[in-house]
């Protein structure tokens, strides 16, 4: 806290007034980082839930714990897929209670100060709906104790921040190991590898077979570095060690966007979502929406209201063209979203900014060859870096640079594959942000 | 042409598939027959490659494909054999006579063929880099890329610094990578050859072991000069 604060002076003898100054300290914080959030936006900057977060964390350093005490949490984590989870399970609870004793981070906005700018929207709400960005996850069940922590898998992402997958898991264990019994339950995707040397040492986790195929992103085995392998049926295990495949309470089955349950159940599950990505999300959302409490069938029409989480997957006029905005901020997102474009042309525009992650490498494992045959208009500060992959998988292409004119160059229903930050401007020229 | 990428699913973390990508285009490009191998751990390594891979992995990865490498003998008959050997970031680091990795002190066996040792730096190096290197010609060539690792490697007397750092790390002494006959390791990771093609035509000119006609590919000139500008700013 800054010298020049004059509540850092109080030194009353009395507890019960400190924890008055304490809390009315929290309250001028975030009423002050409220005011900043309106002006950021008014000046057409965002939502401000970043410059509120900040303010609230700089003014009360302690704010993060203080907002996530006494609150029933349910936290979501994983690599890809964070965003839609955290809205899909925030409209399953809300069928349980009001929807003003629900608070979320639903501007995907993950990071401690995120997360407190976030709740700090609503600090009565009883329950807490958060997503998390994956290092942030030792601290959150440290600190929050969180009820329900959903693990959504791990794939490689941003590795200038991310150096190694390994060390990541290796921190969510550890901080699960630490917390003893008031360790979450979790709830996790039992095809991945990683995620399962993680779940396994909570005490208890509920495993859902996310219906996704195992992913070369973990052929070694995390608990002893041998090679894994996958039987005829996708299921995996280590060659060496025990680690394998856990049998699953929930099984998703893709084809038919299906959920069933140990108890013989079988639920179908209708998004307004694309991609089947967005059903084994779903899956994971549905059993720990039932961990909290919530009706099946309630669940289930509550995923139906789920159309444009944060502005993935909506639909932008831009004049001449509606741009449906697919994100993919890493190889494995890539990957989904390419399969969903199905437009001739395609625009991508690239950035490689710190919310982007720094390194392009990435563009060298996807499989862009399956373009061939249609044109990408490339666009964003990194175009260039995207023009040269398309020319070594040899697939038509046209560098606009500029985002605003590469939209214009196009007309009527367009896929547009995205970086992080050309996306949130793309939600600001479309009045979404 | 025999392009042998090696354990791309354990040593390909940061799109290190797109060398074998560009070196397996350039060559087919100027009309030379290539094919592309993919080998993985389990599966026998082919001695008659004429250009070999080595990508960069995670701890665990870089030391199990070592052990791997030196028991199977195949990629060190290939290089006797006068194959050209490509390394980056942690497969640099497998070529040497030993490294660490991570934290850990414990030395470990490489590959021995590069005469160089790698051991913890005392600061990770991330970010885009760029070094002068002077090609067989004479003339000098900028090799633009971006670097992510932790180690700091010194040169024996057999292997030569490939490059002099201009911004970044590189072996931590002022200079990056090494050269040993037809074995070329260097610190900016993944797909280095994408902007650089001097220098993959140079991989290639040392598999073949004759000299090959430029090519023309101004898109690949306008990215060189991007980065190379943001990188200097």
């Amino acid at each position: 806290m800054p010298a020049s604060c004059p509540f850092s002076k109080i030194d009353c003898p009395v507890e019960s007034l400190k924890k008055a100054a304490s809390k009315f300290r929290f309250q001028l914080a975030a009423g002050i980082g409220t005011v900043a959030a309106k002006l950021s936006k008014l000046a057409g900057k965002g939502t401000g839930a970043s410059i509120k977060g900040k303010i609230i964390t700089t003014l009360a350093p302690n704010s993060f714990s203080k907002v996530l005490s006494d609150r029933y949490i349910v936290a979501v984590s994983g690599t890809n897929g964070k965003t839609t989870t955290t809205h899909l399970l925030a409209a399953a609870i809300e069928t349980l209670v009001s929807t003003k004793d629900v608070v979320t981070n639903a501007d995907g906005a993950n990071l401690q100060q995120g997360i407190v700018s976030g709740i700090s929207e609503n600090l009565k709400a009883k329950k807490a709906v958060l997503e998390v960005d994956e290092r942030v996850v030792p601290e959150l069940i440290r600190v929050g104790h969180p009820e329900v922590m959903v693990m959504l898998n791990f794939s490689r992402d941003q590795m200038d921040r991310n150096y190694d997958l390994g060390s990541l898991a290796k921190s969510w264990r550890t901080a699960i190991n630490k917390t003893e019994d008031l360790a979450p339950v979790v709830v996790a995707n039992a095809c991945d590898p990683l995620i399962v040397w993680v779940a396994q040492v909570a005490s208890q986790v509920i495993w859902v077979d996310s219906g996704a195929s195992w992913t070369r992103d973990s052929v070694l085995c995390p608990a002893c570095s041998a090679m894994l392998a996958a039987d005829p049926a996708g299921s995996w295990s280590c060659t060496e060690c025990d680690l394998k495949q856990p049998e699953a309470q929930y099984v998703v089955d893709l084809d038919d966007s299906t959920l069933k349950s140990l108890d013989g159940n079988i639920y179908r599950i209708d998004l307004d979502l694309p991609g089947r990505f967005n059903i084994s999300n779903a899956g994971l959302a549905f059993a720990a929406a039932i961990e909290v409490g919530c009706e099946p069938e309630k669940i289930l029409e509550a995923f139906k209201t789920i159309s444009a989480p944060a502005g993935r997957f909506s639909t932008i006029d831009f004049g001449s063209c509606q741009a449906r905005l697919l994100l993919a901020k890493n190889p494995a997102g890539w990957t989904e979203s390419l399969q969903l474009a199905k437009t001739d042309p395609l625009i991508m525009p690239i950035d490689a900014l710190a919310a982007d992650g720094r390194d392009l490498s990435w563009l060298w494992e996807v499989d862009f060859e399956q373009l061939k045959g249609r044109k990408v208009i490339c666009t964003g500060a990194r175009a260039q870096d995207l023009a040269v992959r398309l020319t070594y998988a040899e697939v038509e292409y046209e560098v606009i640079p500029d985002l605003r004119k590469a939209l214009d160059s196009v007309s009527g229903q367009i896929d547009v594959v995205t970086t992080y930050s050309p996306f949130q401007e793309m939600l600001s020229m479309g009045g979404l942000r | 042409m025999k392009i042998v990428v090696l354990f791309q699913s354990v040593l390909g973390i940061y799109g290190d598939h797109g060398n074998a990508i560009v070196l397996q285009k350039r060559a087919a490009w100027r009309g030379i027959k290539t094919e592309l191998v993919f080998v993985e751990p389990g599966d026998k390594i082919p001695a008659d490659g004429n250009v070999y891979l080595l990508g960069g992995g995670e701890d665990k990865a870089q030391i199990s494909a070592t052990r791997t490498l030196l028991e199977d003998r195949g990629l060190f008959k290939a290089i006797e054999n006068g194959a050209a050997l490509l390394a980056v970031c942690a497969g640099y680091q497998m070529c040497g006579n030993t490294f660490t990795v991570g934290d850990d002190p414990t030395v470990i066996e490489g590959l021995g063929v590069l005469d160089v040792d790698t051991r913890r730096a005392e600061k990770r190096a991330v970010g885009e880099c760029l070094s002068s290197w002077i090609r067989p010609d004479g003339s000098e060539y900028l090799i633009t890329g971006f670097e992510n690792h932790g180690g700091a490697t010194t040169l024996g007397p057999k292997a030569k610094p490939l490059a002099k750092v201009l911004v970044g790390a590189g072996n931590g002494d002022g200079t990056d990578g090494a050269q040993q006959g037809n074995v070329i390791g260097l610190y900016p990771h993944g797909p280095v050859l994408p902007r650089n093609p001097g220098l993959a035509d140079h991989v290639l000119e040392l598999a073949l072991g004759k000299e090959l006609e430029p090519l023309k590919l101004p898109e690949i000139d306008l990215l060189r000069s991007q980065r190379i500008k943001a990188v200097r700013h």
